[in-house]
C-alpha cells in the first residue's frame, strides 16, 4: 500500500478489535467499491480504505449504534475524500449556479438536433461518448456533488441515509444531487462541443 | 371556517403542476424519494404531458448510462488480510 501505510493503529483491547472487525469488515467490499468510484484508481482506493479503517478504529468508542456501521464507514471515507479534495485542484468549476440549474441536456440536444435523420436523437447522442469521457466527467465533479451521486448510483442509498452519511439536511442532499447531475449534463454537452458533435457557436 | 381553509389548502396542494414544477421533481422521482401528494401530482402531470414523459425517459436513460460507466470495483483478494494486519499495528 502507499501513503496510507504511514498511519498506525491506535492501541485497543483484543476483544474490542475483534468486535470492530466483526462489525466493519463485512462492509469492506462496499467501501472499496465506493473508494474506487470516488477516486477512479485502484491503488488510491486501497489507501483510502486503509485510512478509513484506521480512522474508524480510532473513533470506534463513539459508535453508538452498530446497526449504522456501514453508513458510519461511508461517512468517514467521504470526509477523507473531502479533506483530500481541498488540497487538489482537478475539479471542474460549477460557474453560475442559476444558469447551471436552468441547463437541460435534453433541451440542448433537441434544440441543436445534431443528427437530423435520427429517430432516436437523444439515445444516439449518448451513444457517441466513450466510457472514459463519462468517467472523467464524474471524477472531475466537486466532491460535494460526486459523493452523494456515487452513493445513489452505486449503493442506492435513500435520501435519508444520505443525509445521515453526509451529516447534512435532506434539502441539502436534494440540492447536491440536482446540481451534481446538472454539472454532469453540462460537462457531456461541453465534451460534445469539443468533439465537434455539436456546434460551438450560437446563431 | 377552519374546514374551508383546509379544503382551500388541499386544493392548492393538488393544483396541477406546470412543466417546470414537474421537471424539478424528476430527480427525486428517479431516486424513489417522492411519495404522497407530490408523487400523485407528478404522476397526474405525466398522464397528460407527453413532453415531460419524454424528458423524464431521457433523464432515466442518462442515469442508467452513467451508472453503467462507473469504474469497475473488483475487491483485491488480499485487501481483507492487509486491513487486518494494519489494524493490529
Amino acid at each position: 500500500m502507499g501513503k496510507g501505510s504511514g498511519h498506525t493503529a491506535p492501541p485497543i483491547e483484543p476483544e474490542a478489535l475483534s468486535r470492530f472487525e466483526e462489525l466493519t469488515l463485512p462492509h469492506l467490499k462496499s467501501l472499496y467499491g465506493l473508494a474506487v468510484r470516488l477516486t477512479g484508481d485502484g491503488a488510491a482506493a486501497e489507501d483510502l480504505v486503509q485510512e478509513t479503517y484506521l480512522k474508524a478504529l480510532q473513533a470506534f468508542p463513539t459508535l453508538r449504534n452498530p446497526e449504522r456501521s456501514r453508513s458510519w464507514l461511508f461517512q468517514i471515507l467521504s470526509r477523507l475524500v473531502a479533506d483530500k479534495q481541498r488540497t487538489g485542484n482537478r475539479e471542474i468549476l460549477t460557474g453560475d449556479l442559476t444558469e447551471l440549474d436552468r441547463f437541460s441536456l435534453y433541451h440542448a440536444i433537441a434544440d441543436e438536433d445534431p443528427f437530423p435523420y435520427s429517430d432516436h436523437l437523444h439515445e444516439d447522442f449518448l451513444a457517441h461518448f466513450q466510457d472514459e469521457e463519462v468517467r472523467r466527467a464524474l471524477l472531475a465533479l466537486p466532491e460535494e456533488y460526486r459523493v452523494p451521486l456515487v452513493l445513489v448510483y452505486a449503493e442506492g442509498l435513500s435520501y435519508r441515509e444520505l443525509a445521515t452519511t453526509l451529516g447534512c439536511p435532506m434539502g441539502t442532499v436534494m440540492s447536491r444531487l440536482h446540481r451534481g447531475r446538472k454539472i454532469l449534463e453540462r460537462e457531456l454537452w461541453e465534451c460534445a462541443k469539443r468533439r465537434g458533435l455539436v456546434r460551438t457557436w450560437k446563431p | 371556517m377552519r374546514q374551508a381553509a383546509r379544503i382551500g389548502q388541499d386544493m392548492e396542494a393538488m393544483k396541477p403542476l406546470t412543466c417546470e414544477q414537474a421537471a424539478n421533481q424528476f430527480f427525486a422521482y428517479l431516486d424513489r424519494a417522492l411519495s404522497g401528494e407530490p408523487l400523485q401530482a407528478l404522476e397526474a402531470h405525466l398522464e397528460t404531458c407527453l413532453n415531460c414523459c419524454d424528458k423524464l425517459r431521457f433523464q432515466r436513460q442518462l442515469d442508467d448510462f452513467i451508472k453503467a460507466r462507473l469504474p469497475e470495483a473488483r475487491l483485491p483478494a488480499d485487501l481483507d488480510a492487509k486491513i487486518r494486519r494494519v489494524l493490529r499495528g
